[in-house]
């Protein structure tokens, strides 16, 4: 069976017949449960990770997650109080189409004091959409006088740029034919309109052909998905509603595809200094629990997933994106292109590529970039990921970096000045930037390479580097550390066996959040990780045994050089400043690394496509011609 | 009342100052950001970022938007009035002194750091751009990306020499780059290890130009632009923010920069005093000299007030502000 489309209709809500006995029954029970007990799914016990088999019970548990966070979202207002009445009240309560009189009455005073630049701008055209029928002649009057005196700055990276064009575009749609004097960049709504469009044209075009810039990001998930699921709802334009479709399918099956319970796992562009350690604990899992169900959600919804429950229900999660998401019963290695965000200076390349593998399991996932300054400041290059019962509050990861920070970085990725960069940036909501015991962040002196449940990390670090040492993340939720006479460290999270195999001598030191930095200051080092499931082994002692075994030669003069015979049988070849090998054959980046490669994924680097399959399911993006194609293989 | 006050003061800052002395010629337009070293987007403070205009040299109005990074400002030289601003969003522009704006790039241009008006040819206006150099050939209205020849693109200083129209320096990530055909194209004349911030033209002599950099020190022209060598005495460990001219004065200069504190010359650039004593620290991110008031330097140290000197540096007092980044002081003529 197949089905192809064109401006299709996929975001339909689909019929509520067969399925309203659940429907009423969960919204019933969200309907008691929200506003007597605060964030019901954030302090319930965690949800099955389980996949849903059922299309119907699945689509109403997700309309019921839905309506769980709104009403969340809309208690938060207290009768008398108008402060407790902000933004995301507002767009709450319209999305459920109540207190439209009060929500005007607030609207008009929130409007006199406009604030946060592009994200003042999506909540509002949120607020706006949602509105249109609701609002009072005041309230829509107040939002657009606040267009007209409020500049919001425009941003100067990807994230920003999206929110920006995309309520850009949606608000010149909504108030079309103005002058400029109605707009406060001074532009008429037809020229906002092309500027918008040109812009979110341009931004998909690099995005399906050499990548996503701020890639995977734990946050900017939502900074993406939301403008888009806008787009698709609210777009007038069939072409434009037809890309903002097709990009939230991207950016989700991007997403699922490297999750584990819903988890975000391995090399993200940007993450923070506690999703680092707690990997649950950020936006994005907001969208797994919204779209795939399977992980509770983060402390209020995310913040931001309250925009994107606003109309959630105007997207229906494509079958075969959920189960990508949510099969994890084997074992699979996943590629991915993506580029550095736009290079101003010290480089030669404006988007270097940036090489991405994944390997799941449904017990751990180990997940990696090359390596090198891919990103400034918040760069998380690898981490192993392992599942547990319910991470909230676990630091369910181990990981190694080498810690770095400079001017040079920040020029690279920044137009500002230089010198007074990296100690601006610890008061911009990243702490740690110039710390010594930094475990965020990439090094243009780290080389990293993964094949399966292996990774080695080298460093050959120079003087003239702020720090030579490897800091090691040994979490406080390990079962066991077991330094071994041999060199490696033994340690258990979960049901995953970790191997740990400093490549120079350390010492270990204590971390504020828990847990221990294994800190081995010598220039050249690295990080040699094997993962395995508890379950291949009849015993800890016999995982300890086999690592044992297994050939491994390190060198660290005059450059680290690692020869390692993994766990699966494949011998790896790495040097610093050398292209790795495997059984011998060099690795070819440029030529193995697709858009996205492995067995759900695919895209051919400049293809402006994007394969998606599991199982029989089949459905392509395919962005030269706009079109979603869905299949059922036989 | 507030207003009696404000006039009582206003009155007694010109007799203190000696401004009201001297007759102004230009306003001063200060580029600035208020909001504090965790400003970033999406953030806002209390106090009003982007671009201020001071008629009296005691007093700041806030023009326009609140914006955080408003880096640098030029005026049409047919129309003073006009006003080009570089700013994070592009080049905005303003037909009365401040009154409206508009952004007149579009998305394909970014973060513009520097822009420049041929007084030759006024309806051509440079901007300076991440990556490369931005040409408009219609004031503005619409605009055109114009590198050809330059290697690493990125641009921080731009300048239109005001002898022949068409004629332009670029200040680059590797070097001066000169332009003798409105941007068509572009050939090296000097390289640099890194950034050049700055580029003057004398006021005395428009075959002299003066370039601060990011690590290749002071630079000094003297047959615009062609040639350029390293004035001695500057070292090359700090990064330089900017050099100026005084107008009144062709002996004079001054040039400031992240750890250089303020450093003035009498005798063309040949000998350099400090004269940093008196301002909070030394990393300052912009000085300038007053046209219009002898002996009258502004100095900005990073994330402190605005400073003014009426002795060429030798004492300073506060002039505005509390925590401010300023990241250009520029005068504009009032005719």
């Amino acid at each position: 069976m197949k089905t192809r489309s064109r401006v299709g209709a996929f975001f339909s809500v689909p019929p509520l017949t067969r399925r309203a006995t659940t429907l009423v029954s969960l919204l019933l029970l969200a309907v008691v449960t929200v506003g007597l007990e605060a964030q019901p799914s954030f302090t319930a016990p965690p949800p099955s990770t389980a996949p849903v088999e059922d299309p119907a019970l699945r689509r109403d548990q997700y309309l019921a997650r839905r309506m769980e966070a709104l009403r969340w979202r809309a208690a938060m207002a207290t009768p008398g109080d108008p402060t407790k009445l902000g933004l995301a009240e507002i767009a709450a309560k319209l999305a459920l189409r109540e207190d439209a009189a009060a929500c005007s009455e607030r609207l008009i005073e929130l409007m006199k004091k406009p604030a946060a630049d592009m994200f003042w701008m999506f909540p509002v055209t949120c607020i706006s959409y949602l509105g249109r029928d609701q609002l009072t002649g005041e309230a829509k009057a107040a939002i657009r006088e606040a267009w007209r005196t409020y500049y919001p700055l425009r941003g100067d990276t990807e994230n920003h740029w999206v929110m920006y064009y995309t309520t850009m575009h949606l608000m010149a749609q909504l108030w079309p034919g103005e002058g400029e004097d109605r707009w406060f960049n001074g532009k008429t709504s037809a020229e906002i309109s092309a500027e918008s469009r040109a812009w979110l044209l341009h931004w998909m075009e690099l995005t399906t052909t050499i990548g996503q810039g701020e890639y995977d990001c734990t946050h900017y998930l939502g900074e993406y998905s939301i403008p888009m699921l806008f787009l698709a709802t609210w777009a007038q334009d069939p072409e434009m509603r037809q890309r903002g479709k097709m990009m939230l399918d991207w950016v989700i099956a991007d997403f699922a595809v490297e999750t584990l319970n819903g988890i975000y796992i391995g090399s993200h562009a940007r993450t923070d200094d506690t999703t680092v350690l707690e990997k649950w604990n950020a936006l994005s899992s907001y969208f797994a629990w919204q779209l795939l169900g399977n992980c509770p959600p983060q402390a209020s919804y995310g913040g931001w997933g309250i925009y994107f429950a606003t109309v959630a229900d105007h997207y229906e999660l494509p079958e075969v994106i959920y189960r990508i998401g949510t099969d994890r019963s084997g074992a699979y290695t996943h590629l991915e292109r993506k580029r550095t965000r736009h290079r101003w200076r010290n480089s030669d390349v404006r988007n270097a590529p940036v090489y991405k593998t994944s390997y799941v399991t449904k017990d751990y996932a180990l997940g990696s970039d090359q390596g090198g300054l891919l990103q400034p400041i918040q760069q998380h290059s690898w981490d192993l990921t392992w599942a547990v019962p319910d991470p909230r509050g676990v630091h369910n990861t181990i990981f190694s970096v080498q810690p770095f920070y400079g001017a040079e970085e920040l020029m690279m990725y920044f137009t500002e000045m230089p010198d007074y960069m990296p100690a601006a940036v610890t008061f911009q909501g990243k702490p740690t930037y110039i710390a010594e015991s930094k475990l965020l962040g990439g090094s243009p002196y780290e080389q990293i390479f993964q094949q399966e449940d292996t990774l080695i990390s080298l460093s050959d670090v120079p003087a003239s580097a702020p720090w030579k040492q490897v800091n090691g993340f040994f979490s406080k939720d390990l079962a066991s550390i077991e330094e071994d006479a041999s060199g490696w460290i033994f340690a258990q999270g979960g049901s995953t066996y970790i191997a740990y195999r400093p490549l120079a001598g350390y010492e270990w030191r204590p971390l504020e959040k828990g847990g221990k930095r294994l800190f081995s200051p010598h220039a050249k080092n690295g990080t040699l990780l094997q993962a395995a499931a508890a379950s291949e082994f009849k015993s800890w002692d016999a995982f300890k045994a086999a690592i044992r075994r297994l050939p491994l030669e390190i060198t660290l003069t005059p450059t680290p050089r690692v020869t390692f015979t993994t766990l699966r049988g494949k011998k790896i070849e790495v040097a610093y400043g050398a292209a790795p090998r495997v059984d011998g054959r060099v690795v070819d980046y440029a030529g193995q690394w697709k858009l996205f490669a492995g067995p759900y994924l695919n895209g051919e680097v400049g293809g402006r496509t994007l394969t998606m399959t599991h199982g029989r399911l089949k459905r392509v993006l395919d962005f030269n011609t706009l079109t979603i194609t869905d299949a059922v293989l036989p | 009342m507030i207003i009696a006050r404000r006039l009582f003061f206003f009155a007694l800052a010109l007799l203190t100052t000696g401004v009201g002395a001297a007759e102004l010629r230009h306003d001063l337009y200060v580029c600035v950001n208020l909001s504090g070293q965790g400003s970033v987007m999406g953030r806002s403070g209390p106090l009003l970022s982007g671009l201020y205009r001071s008629a009296d040299r005691e007093n700041f109005e806030h023009l326009g938007p609140h914006h955080i990074r408003t880096f640098s400002l030029a005026h049409d030289p047919s129309d003073p009035a006009r006003l080009y601003v570089a700013l994070l969003d592009g080049v905005l522009r303003t037909p009365d002194r401040g009154k409206t704006f508009r952004i007149v790039t579009s998305w394909d241009m970014t973060e513009a750091k520097s822009i420049s008006v041929d007084r030759n040819r006024p309806e051509h206006v440079y901007a300076g751009i991440p990556d490369g150099i931005a040409v408009s050939h219609d004031r503005g209205q619409t605009w055109q990306r114009m590198n050809a020849g330059i290697r690493r693109a990125y641009t921080e200083a731009i300048l239109v020499d005001r002898t022949a129209a068409g004629r332009v320096l670029a200040g680059t990530e590797k070097g001066l780059y000169l332009t003798e055909d409105g941007a068509r194209t572009w050939r090296l004349v000097h390289g640099t290890e890194k950034v050049t911030h700055s580029l003057r033209q004398s006021p005395h002599d428009p075959k002299v130009f003066f370039a601060a950099t990011g690590g290749d020190g002071a630079l000094w022209s003297s047959d615009r632009g062609l040639t350029w060598t390293r004035l001695a005495g500057i070292s090359t460990e700090r990064t330089l923010h900017n050099g100026e001219f005084d107008p009144r004065d062709a002996r004079r200069l001054v040039y400031c920069g992240w750890g250089a504190g303020v450093q003035v010359s009498a005798d063309g650039g040949k000998t350099w005093l400090d004269r940093t004593a008196g301002l909070p620290k030394r990393e300052v991110w912009k000085v300038a000299i007053d046209p219009d008031l002898p002996d009258r330097i502004y100095a900005a140290p990073y994330m402190e007030p605005l400073f003014a000197s009426d002795d060429f540096g030798r004492t300073w007092r506060k002039l505005q502000w509390e925590k401010a980044n300023v990241f250009d002081l520029v005068f504009v003529p009032r005719k």
